[in-house]
């Protein structure tokens, strides 16, 4: 991140950027290696959108950390949004991999989660899989290749920030509410979060309005102004459902003089976020920890690889988890700065939070 | 040959001119029915206020558009830029800081890669499409390369408050920015001879050959020009959010091809004006604006937005052209 | 011994598997105007564009005032004194007049990087008065008809002289082809008027003009110049014989070959009106008949010939085909019933230029080639083959592209496309605009075959004569309206007079 660089490494961050560029969107980027590789034959990859987005840069580091642990030869996939690029380029590191791959894929829509399973295990490799993968669809139905799923609950997360909102601007009165796209299911869950906190307010708290704004900080900026207009001093408090549209909402706060008058909340726990919540014009946010899924959707695997567990014979509530979502608050603020999340690959299930449940 | 003007052709002629301006006024008239904050000050203020880093973008689309090439690479370049100005400024990720410099550094960047892709297009006989949208990409790709990922905060606050955030008679500095913008692209649309020559181009390029004018040239000078109103469009996005990042623009190409296009640009060229767009602009904005005002349902808007688009377009575009022969 | 303006002297020019010129030279002098003739690939075209800087020569020379000069684009050739009115308008419709009068000669209204538009309009109105075009400078060109953008392009080609030192020549091609009567005799009448100060290169097909016009012609053929001769020494029948090498040996408009037609009805119309456009139109029309109509730009006759063949919809009044009412809202709906049109803007309207002859040809008749999902490609071909014979197309093979046949074989290419497609009435709107005299014959030919097949046809002629000749009967038409019918058996044929007393 940003912040903790020093100026050698931004430089050289720069200049490795700047090389890689040309590559980015075709293969994916090619992570140095270690000076000394140990003995190992597995090829590592963390697959994901785009390393345009903070979360998922982070997710990638998450993995490189954990192969460079390891010495293991690691690599990233970018499906740019695009689900065939996002298969062809893992069938074509299966078969360069001889199989041998352990995959930590968040996939781009639910039904690849699918063919992505099927493809390694037919070529004999181990996968995780992230977020996104049709309900039916179950690690144990692939022993002993599909080794396990990871997500979020989005309903309590979202109901416990917005209790922060609500709490900021005194319990009392009306909010707006800036979803993700319609159709999305972490949006979906994070609204009803909302809604849950919303109905046990017992009519306190009014939710004044609700618009999508398809995750895009820009059009939260569009509607936030829009909200000042139709609504005035009524609203109290903005709620957003990743931190990019509560960044939008804050800045069209500002051009009106409301930064710091206005609470925001947001989910993702961006820095940009972290640091309005230190500034105090974010009520709070939700840090996902992407550094520990994308580190132990490869340290699982690994483990099961070399015979350290058997992962056919772990319960569900080890191959569907999810997992912790930390509250960030001006209180906690602090805390969360000065303690980066501190991972131990050998403690492979120490951060997951229960089976997942199906809703609906 | 042509047919005998219908009496009211001329009439007809003058309606299609203006049918984007009606297209504004009704729906301003139709929100303000429904909710009189509409026409506040306040809200018409954060109406500018949105319009601005559109209007800007604009211009260049407009040009291009003009000229009968499509300029995708908008989202990309401004993202480059963005990324540049907030690294040019006080920051959290380079040591640099020159302050006001950072907005003509943002805008020759933008400029030269505009040129860039003029000259791609031009030189080497790729459609502007292809090399724009590539351009595009590339762009975006180079903003997240230099970044990996995470954003750059802005620290300089005058830099904040030149571009975007400080007011004069209360309305914010990027609406004076965006104004002057608009008068420079109306001065090269109709003042110079780049101008005519990128309506001569859009009308027929053979023609325009045959007249003396350096098509190729004039078709690179124009991407390049466009590229310099993304670059601005970059500086103006950094400071109204205050970092800098390589999504920045997202979703911005998209809108800025509507507007033009609603405000009656043709995009098969030689037709429209920068002044069209600003009114096309408007409509967008107007829209997105009054439908939240009104309390439409999320999942009507987008429909609602849909259809305006092929109304505005209908009105404006002269049908009859496809059917009686020149 | 005097200097001429402009000289070429021994110019070739080779394009892969044609010599278009050939060791051609000419001169024009001061004060001339020289007729350019030739039929269409004998190589005007290619000469213009050397005279332009569009292509170069491989050998030769041009010189101006007996001075060499390389010319190499349209701009230098301006700055040589030489300027081009182009046969296909370039005039650009979303330019004012000024703006296209001085387009790519900006730079005299520019100061401090800005035109004046002002000054621009000034003396785009002293341009425009020269050709007596009575317009605001600002108007927009595409506002203009067709008529008036043509003065313009000729304003736009004589600003020449008062902008540059030297002497000018102007370079018309095929100025009058779609000019009437009316305004051709304006634009001679101007061109006379400005003898004084410049030259001109006069090309046109239409060979009573080039004589009225011209003092000197030469004719090309195949690329060569065949002949310089004095314009009053020559008749228009010289000329023919020159352009084409033969003698004219049949009747120009086939009038022996003109048949009573049967009085079996196949189109009429009863009180078609649309407004601006025409009104209260009534005419029969039968199996082998010519129907011409007559009429000025502005008498509506377009217009008809368009909602005749469903391109556009009538107001009011009925249209029957066969003694059935029917209502034409597309081109789609007049073809089912038999109706086709041959559009005067052939490469517009008429012709897909990038398909090839076949698929040209049978393109409004594919359901006929067509088994289930499939094209019976071979049929298809064995068809255009036939029509290729028939209609004696000079085309390389029934797969060359259309748009690279010559105008006149192109022409035969959109009649046989009907013909394939079975149509029982044909409109023909101005079939021999732009081609040359041999191709125009065979027109000629073709359509005094259909009638004789039984085919009716509706004839807009491109010039009074035509319409005289091929017509069994003919409606002159003003202001939208029918303003007299005429019978035109052969031997008792009208006389153009007889019908310009009603055109205007």
């Amino acid at each position: 991140m940003a912040e903790m660089l020093t100026k050698n490494q931004t430089r050289r961050t720069v200049l490795k950027g700047a090389a890689g560029a040309a590559a980015l969107g075709a293969v994916g980027l090619p992570f140095p290696m270690p000076a000394i590789a140990q003995e190992t034959t597995w090829t590592l990859a963390n697959s994901l959108r785009s390393v345009a987005n903070p979360y998922h840069a982070t997710f990638a580091k998450g993995g490189e950390d954990f192969a460079k642990s390891i010495g293991a030869k690691y690599e990233v996939l970018v499906t740019e949004g695009n689900s065939e690029k996002g298969i062809a380029d893992i069938k074509a590191l299966l078969q360069r991999s001889g199989g041998k791959l352990i995959l930590n894929v968040d996939p781009n829509d639910s039904p690849d989660a699918r063919v992505i399973v099927e493809e390694v295990k037919k070529a004999g490799g181990f996968v995780v899989t992230q977020w996104n993968k049709p309900a039916d669809l179950h690690p144990w139905d692939f022993d002993p290749n599909y080794i396990a799923h990871m997500s979020f609950d989005g309903v309590p997360t979202a109901e416990a920030i917005a209790n922060e909102l609500f709490k900021a601007f005194g319990g009392e009165g009306g909010i707006v509410a800036l979803g993700g796209i319609l159709s999305n299911v972490p949006a979906i869950e994070r609204k009803l979060g909302l809604d849950n906190a919303i109905a046990k307010t017992n009519g306190k708290v009014e939710l004044l309005d609700f618009q999508p704004a398809d995750w895009n900080e820009q059009k939260a900026f569009e509607i936030t102004q829009a909200w000042l207009t139709r609504f005035g001093d009524k609203v109290k408090g903005v709620f957003a459902a990743n931190d990019g549209m509560g960044m939008g909402a804050l800045e069209a706060l500002r051009q009106n003089g409301l930064a710091g008058k206005v609470p925001v909340v947001g989910i993702d726990g961006i820095d940009a976020a972290v640091a309005a919540i230190e500034a105090g014009e974010f009520a709070g946010t939700v840090a996902w920890d992407p550094l520990w899924t994308g580190g132990m959707g490869l340290a699982i695997p690994y483990a099961h690889a070399t015979g350290k567990i058997d992962i056919t014979k772990e319960g569900h509530e080890h191959r569907e988890f999810y997992g912790t979502g930390i509250i960030v608050t001006k209180e906690s603020v602090a805390d969360f700065k000065s303690n980066p999340s501190k991972i131990d690959f050998n403690d492979l299930w120490g951060k997951a939070t229960g089976q997942i449940q199906y809703r609906g | 040959m042509k047919i005998a003007a219908p009496a009211g052709g001329t009439w007809i002629k003058q309606w299609r001119r203006w049918a984007p301006v009606a297209v504004l006024v009704g729906l301003c008239i139709l929100i303000g029915l429904f909710n009189s904050n509409f026409f506040g000050l306040s809200n018409l203020i954060r109406m500018l206020n949105t319009a601005s880093i559109p209007l800007v973008i604009c211009m260049g689309a407009t040009f291009i558009i003009l000229m009968g090439s499509i300029d995708l690479s908008a989202e990309g370049v401004i993202a480059i830029c963005a990324v540049a100005a907030s690294m040019l400024v006080a920051n959290d990720f380079t040591g640099v800081a020159i302050g006001p410099l950072s907005v003509p550094a943002a805008i020759v960047i933008g400029g030269l890669i505009g040129l860039l892709n003029g000259y791609i297009h031009v030189k080497f006989r790729i459609p502007s499409f292809m090399t724009t949208l590539g351009m595009g990409f590339a762009g975006i790709g180079v903003a997240t390369a230099i970044l990996g990922g995470v954003m750059v905060r802005i620290s300089d606050n005058e830099f904040r408050n030149y571009l975007s955030l400080g007011r004069f008679l209360d309305i914010p500095a990027a609406v004076y920015i965006a104004a002057i913008a608009v008068g420079v692209a109306w001065v090269i649309q109709e003042r110079t001879r780049i101008g005519r020559w990128l309506y001569a181009i859009g009308t027929d390029e053979a023609t325009a050959r045959n007249a003396g004018i350096p098509v190729d040239r004039t078709r690179i000078l124009i991407f390049g020009i466009a590229g310099t109103f993304y670059g601005l469009a970059g500086a103006l996005s950094a400071a109204q959010i205050g970092r800098g990042h390589a999504l920045i623009s997202q979703d911005r190409l998209f809108a800025a091809i509507t507007a033009v296009v609603v405000g009656g640009t043709a995009l098969s060229g030689g037709v429209g004006s920068v002044l069209n767009s600003v009114i096309g602009v408007f409509i967008v904005i107007v829209l997105t604006n009054g439908m939240i005002l009104m309390g439409i349902e999320p999942y009507v808007q987008k429909g609602v937005q849909g259809l305006l688009i092929i109304a505005a377009v209908a009105l404006a575009l002269d049908r009859s052209r496809l059917d009686v022969v020149k | 011994m005097t200097i001429p303006v402009l000289e070429i002297r021994g110019v070739s020019k080779s394009f892969p598997g044609v010599k278009a010129l050939d060791d051609v030279s000419f001169a024009i002098n001061k004060g001339e105007v020289v007729g350019l003739i030739g039929e269409n690939g004998a190589g005007k075209s290619t000469l213009l564009k050397v005279l332009n800087g569009i292509y170069h020569p491989d050998q030769g020379g041009i010189f101006v005032d007996g001075k060499p000069v390389i010319i190499s684009s349209p701009r230098q050739a301006f700055d040589s004194g030489i300027a081009m009115v182009f046969q296909e308008q370039s005039v650009l419709p979303t330019l004012t007049v000024a703006e296209n009068i001085f387009l790519g000669r900006e730079e005299e209204f520019i100061r401090f990087g800005l035109i004046s538009k002002r000054r621009m309009n000034q003396a785009a109105a002293i341009e425009l008065a020269k050709v007596h075009l009575d317009v605001s400078p600002a108007t927009r060109c595409g506002d203009l008809s067709f008529a008036d953008r043509q003065m313009v392009e000729i304003a736009k080609a004589l600003s020449l002289h008062s902008r540059i030192a030297g002497d000018v020549t102007i370079l018309l091609d095929e100025p009058t082809s779609v000019l009437e009567k009316k305004e051709a005799d304006l634009l001679f009448s101007i061109v006379r008027g400005l003898r004084d100060r410049a030259s001109f290169v006069f090309i046109s097909h239409r060979l009573e003009e080039v004589l009225e016009i011209s003092d000197r012609v030469y004719v090309l053929r195949d690329g060569k110049c065949v002949k310089e001769l004095a314009a009053r020494d020559a008749t228009v029948k010289d000329l023919h014989q020159l352009m084409v090498g033969r003698q004219l040996h049949h009747e120009y408009y086939r009038e022996a070959r003109q048949t009573e037609p049967s009085l079996t009805t196949v189109l009429e119309a009863k009180n078609l009106s649309k407004s601006g456009a025409f009104s209260n139109i009534s005419f029969a029309l039968h199996e082998g008949e010519v129907l011409g109509i007559a009429g000025v730009i502005g008498s509506g006759r377009e217009a008809l010939a368009r909602c005749l063949a469903g391109h556009s919809e009538v107001d009011d009044g009925t249209l029957e085909v066969a003694g059935a009412a029917v209502r034409f809202s597309a081109a789609f709906d007049a073809t089912a019933k038999g109706v086709g049109l041959v559009p005067a803007e052939r490469k517009v309207e008429g012709l897909v230029a990038p398909f090839s002859v076949t698929e040209n040809m049978t393109l409004a008749a594919l359901p006929k080639f067509v088994s289930g999902l499939r094209i019976r490609f071979a049929d298809e071909t064995r068809v255009a083959q036939q029509w290729i014979e028939r209609l004696s197309i000079k085309t390389p093979s029934p797969n060359t592209m259309a748009g690279s046949l010559s105008g006149g074989n192109q022409q035969k290419v959109v009649l046989a496309k009907w013909r394939i497609a079975g149509v029982k009435v044909l409109i023909l709107d101005h079939p021999t605009r732009g081609i040359d005299v041999g191709a125009k014959e065979d027109v000629y030919d073709l359509i005094r075959d259909m009638t004789a097949e039984g085919l009716a046809i509706v004839l807009l002629g491109d010039t009074l004569e035509e319409v005289i000749g091929m017509s069994h009967r003919i409606l002159v038409m003003r202001d939208g309206e029918v303003t007299a019918s005429f019978e035109a058996a052969p031997g008792l044929k009208p006389k153009q007079v007889d019908l310009v007393s009603h055109m205007v």
